[in-house]
């Protein structure tokens, strides 16, 4: 009872990080290709370098969580 | 909670889908004059495949820049002994033109390879005789964008100041009248819509995207972040 509890959580950790990092991933997008609309939309605090830089960082963050993501959804419930 | 949030998620993606098939080919506002362009667009040179006036991303800072060739000056300051002015017809049929295939290498990922035709910016700042102080020579465009290079650069290779593309003259969104072909160089110091080149002793100087962390030297062998 208490495995899948914690297995639940664990679940629940990664998948609202994926998401995080997917919503994050787009933004810092915008960010690069967009970039005078999105400065002008976060009234200048997402500026194109720091877009591009947390774009290019957050690639590791993403395989890792997609790869632990796909082994707890195929993995069997304890 | 979940299921608002996959919901924006997916609006998200739909929206960055929307953009890059409205704005990823270059496509602007001037549709009807890229088409009349399109037709006498070299797309092949010497064996080399071109690639095409529409295959740039707009990504200057203020958007496309429309400069009147008439009232259009290009002006030579700074470091120099004689300081000059040109009209747009001044500089392209008083000095000798080139032409040459240049990629250009955008930081975003891109990149496109164009016959420049133009002159050199070794020329100009020889009938200005730079002044031996002279270290960098800034670029200042139209929209306000600037960029810098070190004279050594400019004067030991074949840099030019092109104004004309794949056998057309530049349009507004390329940088019309003249946009400095910086090879070897990441797309940031293609300054487009170039009004004056002055020259400085000012190593320190950084331009517009220079100053907010991207490299001064912007070799394209190297990563286009200041370390």
């Amino acid at each position: 009872m208490r495995n899948i509890l914690k297995q639940n959580l664990a679940k629940q950790v990664v998948h609202w990080l994926l998401l995080a990092v997917i919503v994050l991933y787009i933004l810092t997008g915008f960010g690069i290709t967009s970039y005078r609309a999105v400065e002008f939309l976060t009234f200048g605090l997402l500026t194109k370098p720091l877009a591009f830089k947390i774009h290019d960082d957050l690639i590791i963050p993403f395989v890792i969580l997609i790869g632990l993501h796909i082994y707890q959804q195929a993995r069997k419930p304890a | 909670m979940a299921r608002m949030v996959t919901l924006i998620v997916v609006v998200l993606m739909i929206l960055q889908g929307i953009m890059i098939a409205t704005s990823g080919c270059g496509i602007d506002g001037n549709e009807s004059k890229a088409k009349e362009l399109k037709s006498a667009e070299i797309r092949e040179y010497q064996g080399v495949d071109l690639s095409s006036v529409d295959d740039f991303r707009e990504n200057s800072i203020k958007g496309p820049q429309h400069v009147d060739a008439g009232s259009y000056r290009l002006k030579i300051t700074g470091l120099v002994t004689n300081s000059k002015t040109y009209t747009y017809d001044e500089v392209i049929k008083n000095h000798q033109n080139y032409e040459k295939v240049v990629t250009l290498d955008c930081v975003e990922g891109w990149s496109v390879t164009i016959l420049w035709k133009g002159l050199l910016v070794k020329d100009l700042l020889a009938e200005a005789k730079v002044l031996p102080d002279a270290k960098v020579v800034i670029f200042h465009a139209y929209d306000g964008y600037t960029t810098s290079l070190p004279v050594d650069y400019i004067m030991q290779n074949n840099i030019l100041i092109a104004y004309m593309m794949n056998g057309v003259t530049l349009p507004p969104e390329r940088g019309f009248p003249f946009q400095l072909v910086a090879e070897s160089k990441w797309g940031y110091k293609w300054e487009k819509w170039v009004t004056q080149i002055e020259l400085s002793d000012d190593v320190n100087y950084r331009g517009y995207w220079e100053s907010r962390g991207y490299s001064n030297s912007a070799d394209l062998n190297e990563d286009f972040f200041e370390k």
